[in-house]
């Protein structure tokens, strides 16, 4: 296709029009991003119109706000164990669906799937029924956050794994075997060093769903907040708005990073197994 | 290579290896599954159990909550949802419809707009006309401090149930504009960017995986009495100082614009996916047998898109339709949804038995609705 032409997919005007729309649309995406980066700097203690001036008060407030911190250390927590834990189950559940054969796979398939379309809000409630009222008493804490991270992680693991392990030639599996390879072996030697890319961006996944949820988290966590549910406090009352500003602005730098770390990561893997950029 | 002779050195009985190799299968998918089992499973049937109570007499609610009180088996709280009779009104008449029969219409309606192709003839007809009927009432224009509809379902006995079908109207209105917003944008990046298009949707993307919260703070400061839009009015003159549009923060209009932007380029993922694995040749060969561009568009890139474009509005519609973190940070009273009710039974209200029924309720609603739609994706070969 030409770069400025007409195709059979669009006029020549049609492409301008779309392209002039296409500017807008990613400039308005961002333009939340850019504004708060340019509160994260204002001389004000409510962020209003018209700018008051630079300052650098609102970042060192955010670094000395220890409940902050402490809240953050929580959920790097509760987020790193729930994409190690999230993703070891995905690639051992996807391993058995893609290469064993047996009935209700595909059942199995759909089952790990489902908390995806269920409204978190509803996982939340009833894991807190079931440790409230449950058979056996549980405290709420960081732990109670963590089951209701791995249940809403794990359909993004699997949805990552399942393709990609589906995706390798068999006969590589094969050779393996005919070599004398136990299925441990297989598994460990061949299997894994495959799918590094795809374990490497279920982790990522998982992290980031982890770290930003707010629903079981609200519900779950008790006194050990998290920082979206610390985060969620604050920004509910107008005084206490400014200096969580700064904080947005480096988180939505730094996960922009990780997005596209973890794009980079995925073409690696991509070109790898030999497939077309974009698959 | 220790490993490898070690296992070849015993050979093993045919029976007994299939028993291993069935051993190992159940052994590496019992960590996830045990763990949705447990801790997804179990606790709905907790939920139900909450939502079959009987309502706890003499004591109070919180004192019942506390000591976890469950007396006997009984729907009363499930009739204090489904009973009541919602009423349809379409510009001011109104009729009055018992809860199951809307209920029965609705997935009629959705089944016939999805299958209806298969009518032959018929589908030309049967398609659109309950598609219309589908959408109607639940179209709606946010504008001011509320959703404005043409049509639509209330009722007067039932608050809960009248939330619901605003909380509906507020997601199918967000996911609809959502998909009409991003369909250029996909449609832009598959026919006419070379390859640098899969850079394009990565940038599209990104502000979705980015933190939701952040996103919605940035709002805040956007959408004030004084923030980006009412001081742009301002500078033009077309508002003076003091009558700043005041329901641009803190309304279903708020709610509405926030849950789009949240929304908006996640959806042009799927819908850039389904155009981008349609064979070209289909759009030249009508071309070259005479089509215009906008009848190849609607004959041939349209229907071809149509799983993916259906996959899109599902994506957005069932995350928002349990939705109240936004109503609770940028809605307020105004915005309240069904998921703010849900979330205030179980949290101010501790009134964790009416939370179970709206809970259950919606996970209902949700798994009717994905499991008609998921065999049309599969009927078509679209979504995965």
């Amino acid at each position: 296709m030409s770069a400025a032409g007409a195709t059979v997919a669009v006029s020549r005007r049609g492409k301008r029009a779309l392209s002039v729309y296409f500017v807008a649309f990613v400039a308005l995406l961002y333009l939340p991003s850019v504004i708060l980066l340019i509160f994260s700097f204002n001389d004000n203690t409510v962020p209003v119109f018209p700018l008051q001036g630079f300052t650098t008060r609102w970042y060192a407030a955010a670094w000395h706000d220890d409940l902050l911190r402490a809240a953050f250390v929580r959920s790097l927590k509760v987020a790193s164990l729930t994409s190690v834990v999230a993703t070891a189950f995905a690639v051992l559940a996807s391993y058995a669906l893609t290469r064993r054969r047996f009935r209700g796979r595909n059942a199995i398939t759909a089952f790990t799937l489902v908390p995806l379309v269920v409204p978190p809000i509803v996982i939340a409630v009833a894991l807190l029924m079931l440790f409230r009222k449950g058979p056996v008493q549980i405290e709420l804490s960081l732990a109670t956050v963590l089951v209701g991270h791995v249940v809403i992680s794990l359909p993004y693991a699997m949805l990552l794994l399942v393709p990609r392990l589906a995706s390798i030639d068999r006969s590589l599996e094969e050779a393996a075997h005919d070599l004398g390879a136990s299925a441990v072996t297989t598994f460990r030697r061949v299997i894994v060093p495959l799918i590094v890319p795809a374990i490497l961006s279920s982790l990522l996944i998982a992290f980031v769903v982890s770290i930003d949820e707010y629903a079981i988290a609200s519900f779950l966590s008790a006194n050990s907040e998290t920082y979206p549910v610390y985060l969620f406090g604050q920004i509910r009352q107008a005084q206490r708005l400014p200096p969580m500003i700064p904080v947005a602005t480096v988180m939505l730098g730094l996960s922009f990073m990780v997005v596209l770390l973890a794009e980079v990561v995925r073409r690696r893997g991509d070109r790898r197994l030999g497939l077309e950029p974009g698959t | 290579m220790a490993e490898i002779a070690a296992a070849t050195s015993v050979p093993e009985p045919r029976a007994l290896r299939r028993l291993r190799s069935a051993a190992g299968t159940l052994g590496m998918l019992l960590p996830g599954t045990g763990w949705l089992l447990l801790f997804f499973l179990v606790p709905l049937y907790y939920v139900f159990l909450f939502s079959t109570g009987l309502r706890w007499q003499g004591v109070t609610k919180a004192a019942a909550v506390v000591n976890g009180e469950l007396t006997s088996f009984s729907w009363s709280l499930w009739g204090g949802l489904l009973g009541p009779d919602v009423s349809l009104n379409v510009l001011g008449a109104s009729v009055a419809l018992p809860l199951w029969a809307v209920g029965v219409v609705e997935v009629a309606l959705l089944a016939l707009t999805l299958f209806g192709a298969r009518l032959g003839s018929w589908g030309r007809f049967v398609v659109p006309a309950s598609l219309v009927l589908l959408v109607l009432p639940y179209l709606a224009l946010p504008l001011g401090e509320s959703l404005h509809r043409i049509a639509g379902f209330t009722s007067a006995d039932n608050p809960s149930m009248s939330l619901f079908f605003r909380s509906v109207s507020m997601s199918f209105t967000v996911s609809l504009a959502a998909v009409v917003l991003a369909f250029p944008i996909a449609y832009f990046l598959a026919f006419c960017m070379g390859t640098s298009k899969y850079r394009w949707i990565v940038i599209v993307i990104a502000p979705f995986l980015t933190s939701y919260l952040l996103r919605v703070l940035a709002f805040k400061v956007i959408l004030t009495d004084q923030g980006l839009v009412n001081t742009l009015l301002f500078d033009t003159g077309l508002r003076s100082r003091d009558n700043p549009v005041d329901w641009l923060l803190y309304s279903q209009f708020t709610v509405f614009v926030v849950l789009l932007y949240a929304w908006v380029p996640f959806v042009a993922l799927p819908i850039f996916v389904a155009l981008e694995n349609q064979d070209r040749r289909l759009l030249e060969a009508a071309t070259d047998l005479g089509a215009s561009r906008l009848l190849a568009f609607r004959r041939v890139t349209l229907p071809l898109a149509a799983p993916g474009i259906v996959a899109a509005f599902l994506f957005i519609f069932i995350p928002t339709i349990g939705e109240f973190v936004t109503p609770q940070l940028v809605g307020g009273s105004r915005g309240y949804l069904y998921g703010s009710a849900i979330a205030d039974d179980f949290g101010q209200n501790n009134d964790w038995q009416s939370g179970a029924v709206l809970a259950l309720f919606l996970i209902g609603v949700v798994v009717v609705l994905t499991a008609t739609t998921s065999r049309f994706l599969r009927a078509t070969g679209g979504g995965s």
